[in-house]
């Protein structure tokens, strides 16, 4: 593990759901409020959709994201464990 | 005096020892009746402000983002100092205090702007943390520590070893550097939990040990090292179980750690857990585990004293100034595995010594770490600014 000391050296290293969960973090879907649709954050990430909503089911089974639907659209946010994960890396 | 505390962390936005320390301190400047304003950022659930037994707490809400974390903590800044700018029309601030590089810019911005000194606590920095400078974003954020150092009247930190740390690293005279340690608030950690009910929840049966690790999981609190020496210990009492307490982002390597060990069955991974659980496991383990290959202080040890768990821990950084070894804890070497087990067997196998150890450091800890001292030499510090 020790090469990961250095791992949060470049955004394109990171392993997708990481950077995917601190991306969200950093573009602010941190409570239901600011939840954003997949479309939102594909645009934000540059990630593909279809790449994006695998990793968003892997966020929530591991309790770091919530999704919920408002008015047919599934929208995404950090949970408060989530938040405290992309915290760790800069404390 | 009015004080301006500026701090990306504080409850319920609790990640390290920062919140804990800002919260202890300032409650303490509180009750020694100075007038104390918290800058922070908003968390989900949390009023935009509050007061928290005095002190007066204003949560930014970071209202524009941006995928690149140091692109954030500019804009966070930006809303910090626009809540700072309503409160300064009205507070007439004796002195700014920042801890840590993050919220930086808003404290030296208000430094300029309203004519005050500014006051840096450096609780950690870049090159410890990440153990070297590895990237642009690393050698960037070393360079707002640095900034920040130059910045400020004076700098506080919390050990001799950081004192020299930051003093050979940034080039900072030693004469600028005041060594304040932590505390904590011993009588939040006298608690009255059913020991063998707390072990029971946790799946420790009786007669089995509870070794216990509590820190963030990520590479600077050795916990890859405690893990690998989970196969070691077991040979010498397989019954153990082992708890570790805490989040962050190395997780999944240190799960796939455990299980690589061979004794995932025996090793439980509970996340963030508010303090009430940390003291409730502290207080009914057989050892507590600090594995840290980077401490600058290591408030987790003390909180362990507190309840009078004994402590074994890396001799690194500020433990090896709060632990005596074999008075008051056991040290190890750090990233030693075969180090932290006879470390743990050392505390296991002498449970009338375990004893004796854990006596001597509560003992220790209300003579040297109390929150109230803490505050008296802050505001000495803040003094000399001022002056």
């Amino acid at each position: 593990m020790g090469d990961n000391h250095s791992f949060r050296s470049q955004p394109d290293e990171q392993p997708n759901q990481l950077r995917l969960l601190i991306m969200l973090h950093n573009i602010g879907a941190t409570e239901a409020a600011k939840a954003l649709t997949i479309v939102q954050i594909s645009e934000w990430t540059r990630m593909d959709a279809s790449e994006l909503q695998g990793h968003l089911q892997k966020l929530i089974e591991l309790g770091y994201a919530k999704h919920f639907r408002s008015e047919e659209t599934d929208k995404y946010h950090l949970t408060t464990d989530g938040i405290r994960k992309v915290l760790s890396l800069y404390s | 005096m009015k004080v301006g505390t500026l701090t990306w962390e504080f409850p319920p936005r609790v990640v390290g020892g920062i919140a804990r320390h800002c919260e202890g301190l300032a409650k303490a400047l509180v009750q020694q009746k100075h007038d104390v304003h918290l800058f922070t950022l908003d968390f989900p659930g949390s009023p935009d402000y509050e007061e928290m037994d005095g002190i007066k707490v204003y949560r930014a809400s970071t209202e524009l983002g941006h995928p690149n974390f140091l692109t954030w903590v500019l804009l966070f800044n930006h809303f910090l100092s626009k809540r700072m700018a309503d409160v300064t029309r009205k507070v007439d601030f004796d002195v700014m205090h920042v801890h840590d590089w993050l919220a930086a810019f808003s404290g030296i911005s208000f430094k300029h702007y309203i004519k005050k000194p500014m006051v840096l606590t450096v609780h950690s920095t870049e090159v410890g943390r990440a153990q070297g400078l590895h990237s642009p974003d690393s050698f960037s954020i070393n360079g707002i520590e640095w900034w920040s150092t130059y910045e400020a009247n004076r700098v506080i930190v919390c050990s001799q070893s950081m004192k020299e740390e930051i003093c050979n690293h940034f080039n900072i005279p030693e004469k600028k550097v005041d060594v304040i340690p932590n505390a904590i608030d011993a009588t939040k950690y006298q608690t009255s939990a059913d020991r063998g009910a707390v072990r029971q929840h946790y799946g420790v049966g009786w007669g089995e040990k509870l070794i216990l690790c509590v820190g963030r999981l990520v590479p600077q609190k050795g916990i890859e090292y405690f893990i690998r020496a989970i196969p070691k210990i077991a040979k010498r009492y397989p019954e153990a179980k082992y708890i570790i307490v805490g989040e962050g982002w190395s997780r999944d390597i240190l799960e796939a750690e455990a299980h690589a060990s061979g004794h995932a069955n025996k090793i439980k991974f509970t996340g963030f857990a508010p303090d009430k659980e940390v003291i409730e496991l502290m207080t009914s383990a057989d050892v507590l585990v600090v594995p840290s290959i980077y401490e600058p202080f290591g408030i987790v040890a003390l909180e362990g004293m507190a309840t009078g768990v004994p402590v074994v821990a890396s001799n690194v950084g500020g433990l090896a100034e709060v632990i005596d070894h074999d008075k008051t804890g056991i040290f190890v070497y750090p990233r030693s595995p075969d180090s932290i087990a006879w470390g743990i067997d050392k505390v296991l196998s002498d449970p009338d010594h375990a004893k004796w150890l854990a006596d001597n450091a509560k003992e220790k800890l209300h003579k040297a770490y109390s929150w109230e001292a803490v505050a008296m030499k802050t505001v000495e510090v803040y003094r000399k600014v001022v002056e």
